[in-house]
């Protein structure tokens, strides 16, 4: 059975403290919203309305959140009319959310190495998860994009096996708390791995020794071609894989059964709500990931 | 209901004089002079609501989501109607089930529930009837279906239970019961002598005639009127050229049914009237005006569904504003407010 989860959400009216363009239609949003930034886990997201003319809200994921400034930070990417709408809002600007939501990842088990693999803007929960990780738990990220990463990047310091060549690049803010990362993209950028993320991540497992291999744990978000082939990595290597789904939400807090995945369970099969069930799931009880 | 201090006595005859209501209203408020808050309490087909506000079946879960959402309370609420419950487990419609459109949505959630006994079960138990009422949604793809899913409601703790004979993304009953007077009479039969409880029918906009269906039910044993369920509409994928909903079709909700929701309430209102049976008014409320515009035009109750996914603190705010208006209005229980539509000959 798919254990249930229940969390607090806060309705708060988040100002917008700072929202940075990147290449691609990425940009960074910075929200004053006290209460999420003080409750929020890697893997859950925020449910925000984008503006007062659009029926329903946005679900977006939290990439990380600064209690002691009560603020969070997403990545989002533009792909339609409401995100394009969340782009252009001015900082100053009000936007009502509901946060922090969903069922995060699992890392309570501090004895195991947490491998890391986000996709585009699934990149954001592998970072808030890295970042809670730290100081606690073994961890490498691997992420990919196929368009110019909307963060600061260096060169990484950390010797990982199995990965060499030109693929030196990590993301600046981990590689200076510690954390060590990686790169992918079939968009021919500068130190990355030319590829797909999930093989960057199978080249580093590979390398590992059996032992060290068994102790990993998978965490992923981003599309869905992604999303399947960790899984598929997950079972080849008989290793605990935990994916971050997306799917189209009404009200975000359970109420409207509008957001499942199929999952099939001891008992058969479900449809488990995204939102509340999820976003995030274990690969095992997800037929349609494989 | 006025507060009956010396000082308020005094006062009370000016400030109805410099009435207009509203500033008159405001100045006492302010003055703290004012009525006690007005009633919001209302009847509903033998129960007595704590408000009007009720939460739409399929909006809610099965009665235990919104408590999660800090400054949302159950005691706001005069019953909460839980999710389409059919005899055997549902397991609903393949994803996508919901999509924005413009000033609303579309869903086919295709009923996915599980069941009505391991509602009774596993869920009822728990639910705080001591916080507010829950109401039952019972569907059937067969007369004998729908038959039992109200005996087995009727020996559970829910109070009343709401007949979904309108539901348009199901294959089987649902609204093909719904669009035949006929049809939707026989429902109300096969049901009516498993239960105590009240029945509400739940009525379809996709229906011919609404006042018709409405007569119809009324006859054979409702005690309430629910109005209305959604619009059956689809959208298209332009790139892959498919339908966003997996179902294909699914139920319009929101402001975009607003209009049509309040013509079918005000089509129905004279027939149940008539009757002296209760409405439950729905369809597209996001605020408190559009409250008050569905209680003038004869909502006994009123339905808060794809509203919620708005804010799902509605209902707090739409008390408050009603209480507001009600007292600028100098009105001093709710009740008083239902079916005021004035109509010019
Ligand atoms: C749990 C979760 C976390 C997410 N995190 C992020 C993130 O960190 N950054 C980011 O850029 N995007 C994220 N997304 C995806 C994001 O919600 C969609 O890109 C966005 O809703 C698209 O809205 P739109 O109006 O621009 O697009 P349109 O295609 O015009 O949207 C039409 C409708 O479909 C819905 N929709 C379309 N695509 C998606 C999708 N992939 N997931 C859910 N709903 C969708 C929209 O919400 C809207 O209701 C996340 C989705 C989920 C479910
Ligand atoms: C996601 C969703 C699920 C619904 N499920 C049901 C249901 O199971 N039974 C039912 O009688 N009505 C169902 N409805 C209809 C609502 O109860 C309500 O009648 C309708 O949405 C109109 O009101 P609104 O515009 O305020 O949402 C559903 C509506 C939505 C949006
Ligand atoms: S979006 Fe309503 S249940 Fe998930």
């Amino acid at each position: 059975m798919h254990e249930s989860f229940r969390n607090m959400i806060f309705e708060e009216q988040a100002e917008v403290i700072a929202n940075i363009h990147y290449p691609g239609d990425q940009f960074i949003l910075r929200l004053k919203a006290p209460k999420t930034a003080q409750h929020a886990k890697p893997g859950q997201f925020i449910h925000i309305r984008v503006s007062p003319d659009r029926s329903l809200r946005r679900p977006i994921s939290i990439m990380l959140t600064h209690p002691g400034k009560g603020t969070v930070d997403l990545l989002v990417k533009v792909v339609g009319d409401g995100t394009r709408e969340l782009r252009d809002r001015a900082v100053g600007e009000i936007l009502p959310l509901l946060g922090p939501i969903g069922r995060p990842f699992d890392l309570s088990d501090t004895a195991r190495r947490y491998v890391m693999i986000g996709g585009g803007v699934g990149i954001p929960p592998m970072i808030f998860a890295a970042d809670a990780l730290n100081g606690q738990a073994d961890t490498a990220v691997f992420a990919g994009s196929e368009v110019e990463f909307p963060f600061a990047l260096k060169p990484s310091q950390f010797l990982l096996p199995g990965i060499g060549g030109n693929t030196i690049l990590g993301i600046a803010s981990l590689e200076e708390r510690g954390i060590p990362s990686r790169l992918a993209s079939n968009a021919e950028l500068y130190g990355c791995y030319e590829g797909y993320v999930p093989d960057l991540a199978r080249d580093y497992l590979m390398a590992l020794g059996e032992a060290e291999r068994s102790r990993c744990i998978l965490l992923a978000c981003g599309p869905h071609p992604m999303l399947h082939a960790v899984a598929r990595l997950g079972r080849e290597l008989n290793l605990s894989t935990q994916l971050s789904l997306e799917e189209y939400m009404a009200c975000g807090i359970g109420g409207c059964a509008g957001c499942v995945v199929k999952t099939l369970e001891e008992d058969g099969e479900h449809y488990r709500r995204v939102c509340v069930d999820g976003p995030v799931f274990s690969a095992d009880i997800l037929p349609g990931f494989a | 209901m006025y507060v009956v201090t010396g000082l308020a006595r005094q006062y009370k005859a000016y400030l109805i004089v410099i009435g207009g209501h509203r500033l008159g209203g405001r100045l006492a408020a302010m003055l703290h002079l004012m009525p006690d808050k007005p009633d919001l309490s209302v009847a509903f087909a033998g129960l007595k609501l704590q408000t009007p506000l009720v939460l739409l079946s399929g909006c809610v879960g099965f009665g235990e989501e919104y408590t999660r959402v800090e400054g949302f309370s159950n005691r706001d609420i005069g019953a909460v109607i839980l999710k389409g419950t059919t005899l055997k487990p549902r397991l609903g419609n393949a994803p996508h089930r919901i999509y924005e459109t413009p000033s609303g949505m579309l869903n086919a959630i295709g009923l996915q529930n599980p069941g009505a006994r391991h509602v009774i079960e596993h869920i009822l138990p728990h639910l705080p009837h001591d916080e507010t009422q829950f109401w039952a949604n019972a569907n059937g793809s067969t007369l004998e279906e729908y038959a039992e899913v109200a005996r087995l409601f009727d020996d559970s703790p829910v109070t009343a239970i709401e007949i979904n004979i309108s539901c348009p993304n199901v294959k089987e009953g649902g609204v093909h019961f719904g669009n035949d007077p006929v049809m939707a009479a026989k429902v109300v039969e096969a049901m009516r002598p498993m239960t105590k409880k009240p029945l509400i029918t739940k009525l379809s906009p996709n229906n011919a005639d609404i006042a018709e269906t409405a007569r119809c039910v009324i006859e054979a044993g409702s005690d309430a009127l629910s109005v209305i369920n959604t619009l059956v509409g689809m959208a298209v994928d332009i790139e892959s050229r498919r339908p966003v909903i997996g179902n294909i079709s699914g139920g319009l909700s929101g402001p975009a049914i607003k209009p049509v929701a309040l013509w079918k309430l005000h089509q129905t209102r004279t027939i149940a009237a008539k009757h002296d049976i209760p409405i439950l008014g729905q369809g597209g409320i996001t605020n408190a005006r559009d409250a008050i515009e569905f209680a003038i035009t004869g909502a006994d109750a009123i339905g808060l569904g794809t509203g919620l996914f708005y804010d799902p603190l509605l209902p707090r705010k739409v008390l408050d504003r009603l209480a507001e208006y009600l007292t600028a209005h100098n009105i001093s229980n709710y009740t008083n407010l239902i079916g005021t539509l004035e109509i010019q000959a």
